[in-house]
């Protein structure tokens, strides 16, 4: 990682814990409404065996939820890119995955797959399948016409058309899908612990009942940091799939 | 009133975290900590206006954080637990409870008849458990009787789904609703009240800020009267408020409020209604001292008001 490029994201990161530590003490936010940072580096560094089991929990969670939507929802695209009928008949049931609000439907999911893993798992699939799904189709379907044309004109069959050019073509867009997928995919996981149990859902659901603001923004916390971490290993796989040919990729 | 706008200034910097501040005058604010129901019935039966009070009722849910509400300013009064007033004090939030609608604690565990389970202590000893685990009475069952025999998982907010659909599955329950609920459905249950356990503190209670209360104290002796009238009335004669209460919320059927309503009554009964004592919060703060949810024993009459 680049030193010279993370200080100017540091910067606000800084400013904004400053000034909150200095707005807290002094009195102008109240502490039990918004803990103070330096509480919450306390209550980090006090609690960690607890909270680093919890991450680590939340973090198989989202990361196998992950997965799996990354691999269905590009199946998925390339189904739904196989003609328009089938675009027309089957794309809006996948806006349905958008649009359903997981803590409605998370109750349900522990009755189906009961307290545990297989839940969190569900939900974070749920929240994040469907950036993939739609960004992969956009990047299926936005192939240059050219080169459609050009493999046209070697007699190339669908499925050679498909693998060698309009996938590849594609994975600027998906790549751009699987990064939004990442953070969703932690919400979902955290959403389905709430009602499941385990990890860091549990962590914020028990720390809140008990008035617990600093353990509640130090599991907030690590959640973010689990959903940079998933950003950043994308960035990287990003680089690595795109380096040697796409614009995106080149300085 | 001035002291509201006060509060209001203090607390612009943290608006994005909180729902928005009220900044009026002249409308006190009631924060409720779940939707209207019987629990509440005594607040909606009461005649605020006849004691010059502007009263508007705030209906709230799962997680509503009344206590930190009283806190902010976003609510000039609130309900909450007697524990919560506690921790929340210790917190730097001066919050006084003035007016305690149940004087026994409603809250309860509640297992399939068919178990024939005799005590809290045998739930404990298989199966799955729904409790909200971080609450005072969860921490002290768990440190009486332990959790190793049986799962525990996240409180269900009142669904019934699971229960139902399990033997061995327990669920917290307060003692006039959701057993209630499950008789209705045709579930036989056993109920084991969290008092066995020697824990409980006032629930269901009227808490206002300490600053409010020091700058109005007429306002909050209008309220407690407005309270337990309201509350005189909902005790011998529930049906009306209950209908009223059912427009608001009709997730409830009204043969149920009614069910409910005369299912609690034993709970709250006192005289004067809504009174409260200096040991029983004595006995609460020592409880909570050793249960690691509160560092120090406060002063009672810190605590709590008799208005």
């Amino acid at each position: 990682m680049n030193i010279r490029k993370a200080i100017p994201a540091a910067i606000p990161f800084i400013v904004v814990t400053l000034s909150l530590e200095w707005l807290v003490r002094a009195g102008w936010i109240k502490a039990f409404l918004v803990p103070p940072p330096s509480a919450v580096f306390q209550t980090m560094l006090r609690d960690w065996p607890e909270l680093f089991a919890a991450l680590s929990k939340t973090s198989t969670g989202a990361i196998l939820g992950f997965v799996l939507s990354a691999i269905t929802g590009v199946a998925i695209a390339i189904f739904l890119s196989s003609s328009r009928a089938i675009q027309d008949a089957f794309y809006p049931y996948a806006v349905f995955f958008q649009t359903v609000p997981i803590i409605a439907i998370a109750p349900l999911l522990v009755i189906w797959f009961g307290y545990g893993m297989r839940t969190v798992v569900a939900a974070a699939f749920i929240v994040s399948i469907f950036p993939v799904i739609a960004n992969t189709l956009d990047g299926i379907l936005s192939t240059d016409p050219a080169l459609r044309d050009l493999f046209r004109l070697y007699g190339a069959s669908p499925a050679t058309t498909l693998w060698k050019l309009r996938v590849p073509a594609a994975l600027p867009q998906i790549l751009t899908g699987l990064r939004i997928a990442g953070g969703l995919a932690v919400i979902g996981a955290i959403v389905g612990e709430f009602i499941g149990g385990q990890g860091l859902g549990s962590v914020i659901d028990v720390a809140r009942t008990q008035q617990r603001t600093d353990k509640v923004f130090a599991a907030v916390l690590l959640a973010s940091v689990l959903g940079l971490v998933l950003f950043g290993l994308i960035n990287i796989l990003s680089r690595l799939v795109l380096r040697n040919w796409h614009v995106s990729e080149q300085n | 009133m001035h002291l509201a706008r006060r509060s209001f200034l203090k607390v612009m910097p943290v608006a994005g975290l909180l729902a928005a501040c009220g900044g009026k005058a002249s409308k006190i604010r009631l924060a409720l900590n779940w939707k209207p129901d019987p629990e509440f019935g005594g607040f909606y039966a009461a005649d605020f206006a006849k004691h010059g009070l502007d009263v508007e009722i705030l209906p709230g849910g799962a997680g509503t954080p009344t206590v930190q509400m009283i806190g902010a300013g976003s609510a000039e009064f609130g309900i909450v637990a007697a524990d919560e007033v506690l921790m929340a004090r210790e917190k730097g939030n001066d919050v006084v409870a003035i007016f305690a609608v149940f004087q026994n604690n409603p809250m309860g565990i509640m297992a399939h008849a068919s178990r024939k389970l005799k005590s809290i202590e045998d739930v404990l000893k298989s199966g799955t458990l729904a409790i909200q685990s971080g609450l005072p009475y969860a921490k002290l069952l768990k440190k009486k009787f332990g959790f190793d025999h049986v799962k525990v998982v996240p409180s269900t907010g009142g669904d019934l789904t699971a229960f139902l659909g399990d033997e061995n599955f327990a669920q917290q329950c307060f003692l006039m609703d959701e057993p209630l609920h499950a008789k209705r459905k045709g579930v036989e249950v056993t109920v084991f009240p969290v008092s066995d356990i020697g824990y409980n503190p006032y629930t269901t209670v009227l808490a206002v800020s300490g600053s409010m209360l020091s700058k109005s104290p007429d306002m909050a002796k209008k309220m407690v009267d407005a309270a337990r009238e309201g509350w005189r009335s909902y005790q011998d004669n529930p049906a009306p408020t209950n209908e009223r209460m059912h427009t608001l919320n009709p997730t409830i059927e009204l043969a149920n409020y009614g069910e409910t309503a005369a299912a609690q009554k034993g709970l709250i009964e006192s005289n004067p209604l809504g009174k409260m004592t200096k040991e029983r919060w004595d006995t609460l703060a020592a409880q909570l001292k050793d249960l690691g949810d509160i560092g120090q024993v406060p002063p009672a009459e810190q605590c709590f008001r008799d208005l």
